[in-house]
């Protein structure tokens, strides 16, 4: 089974993805921050996430600091960043810090399941885009 | 404080001073022309009755050389007509002295006259009275003495007279002179006197033009110096109140402007976290269709298509909110037209299907790239298209097409439907308007579509414009330039092509 990481500092927000994905089939790991965030990840050990979902804005410690983490420290585990894109140099800096996909905020639905499919490396499993 | 008359006091002094010097200027020159009038005429006649007077010498005289020598026949002159003609010769005298005035010459020449006469009458006079006969020599040569000394003061008082007339010439002639000069410098000093007051003026009332001219083409900062004549300063004192106040004015008005802006992007802002989860939530409950009544699956509809649609008018708001605080940023990139118009029209189709009208998509072939945020163009189109399908009735035709004009790519979504009066299409790009012909009414929306469209468009560096007669449909249209080869885009160009093209 596909597992995630989702972190969203709005609790009914994160409550909302991690049913509806859960629904979708998906293992469903959520934190409300970033720090949050990375316990998860040390928790999961080896047994890591196969997509993070990050919000790019969080506090005590946002997505993008989350992902530079991530990938100073190395690890390759693909990660989609959600950004409400209130700056245009946004995407193209989370880009070079290392993001594998931005869906900016908000997004429909399929699209965010067509991405975590297609990062999970399950394409075909989702097919309900149009 | 320096002193600043009004101008009209100003005018008021300079016309009396004018006024007070070509009246000084007059009299003097008139009194001095009578004055050297009246000279002239008193040295005339004076010099006239002086001529006068030393004919009367010279014929006392003769009579006087009668008198000494005895009549036929007598051996004695008569003492009786030498005391006569002494007597008229003494009184000519008397009335030449009085009228020889002050003339030195003249003066001179008569003590002569009267010195040469003693001198006759002491050698030949009194010798001839007494019976003797003066040597012949002596009394030739007195005689002539008195003569010439006489002729002498005649002539000095004709030169006189010629002197004086010549001397009233001048007189006449120099003062006329004056007087002209006097009017003239006269004039000259009105002349400075207006030309200072009408430059004490020039120069604020050109800085008073200048600012106005600054004022009106926007700088509310302007202010004039305050100067010249009271009036002018007064008005330039009122026209710093009038940009003052503007300057308020406009200050006040962009702080409300930006405060409306701050709220609406706060609103919006803060709507959007609550609308997603609900609009999630009811999407999830549909999805389970099976478990619920048909009750329940209806409410889950109503709500996962009203937060659907109250999301989109809160991302519409949002945009314009951006777009005024010039916060809206697109990312243009080469972008394949094709592909884009295809994505659209069929993610629109749907819609079309829905209302039994026909979507008809036309590209043109080997259309060159387009400079754009394709996302947003995408945006743009689906708000045209939106708009057509809301407002064209049943069963129309829609037409998406995508053109080359030159060295722009022309987009053009054209409808049968009601179409837009001239009055109506000045306003179909204002935030808020909706066309309210009778059918339309019942259209749902947010009535910002289109102005969203606008604003993308205008950050791409196209332009946009509708055109339509009522009963005969309406046309947008919008042009992006195409994208220059060799011009180098702003990210990865490469990577960023699956945007665009789906294939």
């Amino acid at each position: 089974m596909t597992r995630l990481l989702v972190a969203d500092d709005s609790e009914t927000v994160l409550l909302m993805l991690q049913r509806r994905l859960e629904m979708e089939g998906y293992d469903v790991v959520t934190a409300t921050d970033g720090i949050e965030a990375l316990e998860r990840l040390e928790e999961a050990g080896a047994d890591e996430p196969d997509v993070i979902l990050l919000d790019a804005m969080m506090p005590n410690k946002s997505g993008t600091e989350v992902l530079e983490e991530l990938r100073g420290a190395g690890s390759k585990i693909p990660v989609v960043m959600i950004s409400a894109h209130l700056d245009a140099q946004e995407p193209d800096r989370m880009r070079s810090l290392g993001a594998t996909d931005i869906i900016p905020k908000p997004f429909e639905w399929d699209d965010l399941i067509g991405k975590i499919e297609e990062l999970a490396g399950n394409s075909g499993v989702g097919g309900d885009g149009a | 404080m320096r002193f600043n008359p009004s101008l009209t006091s100003r005018l008021r002094i300079g016309f009396l001073v004018l006024f007070a010097l070509l009246l000084l200027v007059s009299l003097l020159g008139v009194g001095r022309l009578f004055q050297v009038r009246v000279n002239y005429e008193d040295d005339i006649s004076r010099f006239f009755q002086l001529e006068l007077e030393s004919e009367r010498l010279r014929s006392a005289f003769i009579l006087e050389q009668a008198a000494v020598r005895p009549p036929t026949g007598q051996k004695l002159p008569s003492q009786a007509e030498i005391n006569r003609a002494a007597a008229n010769f003494s009184d000519a005298v008397s009335r030449a002295r009085d009228l020889t005035g002050s003339d030195v010459t003249l003066t001179a020449d008569l003590n002569q006259l009267v010195a040469n006469e003693n001198a006759w009458r002491q050698k030949v006079a009194q010798p001839l009275v007494k019976g003797k006969i003066p040597p012949p020599g002596v009394e030739s040569r007195q005689t002539k003495a008195v003569t010439d000394s006489g002729q002498k003061l005649a002539d000095a008082t004709r030169d006189a007279r010629d002197g004086s007339r010549d001397h009233a010439r001048t007189e006449t002639r120099n003062t006329t002179l004056l007087v002209a000069a006097g009017l003239a410098g006269a004039l000259l000093a009105a002349l400075i006197l207006f030309s200072g007051l009408i430059n004490s003026m020039r120069a604020p009332l050109g800085r008073l033009v200048e600012g106005a001219r600054r004022l009106a083409g926007g700088d509310l900062r302007t202010r004039v110096q305050v100067g010249g004549p009271v009036e002018i300063a007064t008005l330039g004192r009122a026209f710093n109140e009038m940009a003052n106040s503007l300057e308020r004015d406009a200050r006040e008005r962009d702080r409300v402007e930006q405060m409306k802006d701050d709220f609406v992007l706060t609103v919006s802002h803060e709507l959007r976290t609550p609308v997603t989860v609900v609009k999630g939530f009811a999407e999830m409950l549909t999805a389970q269709r099976q478990s619920l009544n048909p009750r329940q699956y209806e409410a889950a509809e109503v709500i996962a298509e009203s937060s659907a649609q109250l999301q989109k008018m809160i991302n519409d708001l949002l945009d314009l909110a951006r777009s005024d605080a010039g916060k809206l940023r697109i990312e243009p990139h080469p972008t394949e037209v094709g592909p884009l118009v295809q994505r659209v029209g069929r993610q629109m189709r749907p819609h079309f299907e829905e209302r039994d009208q026909t979507l008809s998509v036309s590209i043109q072939k080997d259309l060159p790239e387009i400079e754009a945020d394709a996302d947003r163009i995408s945006q743009v189109l689906a708000n045209l298209l939106t708009n057509a399908n809301k407002y064209s009735p049943e069963g129309a035709d829609v037409k998406l097409a995508a053109t080359r004009v030159d060295d722009e790519i022309e987009f053009a979504v054209a409808d049968n439907g009601p179409g837009l009066g001239e009055e109506e299409l000045e306003h179909v790009f204002d935030r808020f308007w909706r066309a309210q012909s009778g059918e339309t009414q019942e259209v749902g929306g947010t009535g910002l579509g289109l102005a969203i469209a606008k604003s993308l468009v205008d950050l791409h560096g196209g332009a946009i414009s509708a055109d339509s007669s009522e009963g005969e449909g309406a046309t947008f249209r919008f042009v992006l330039p195409i994208a220059k080869d060799g011009r180098p885009t702003r990210t990865e160009p490469a990577s960023r092509t699956k945007a665009g093209a789906p294939t």
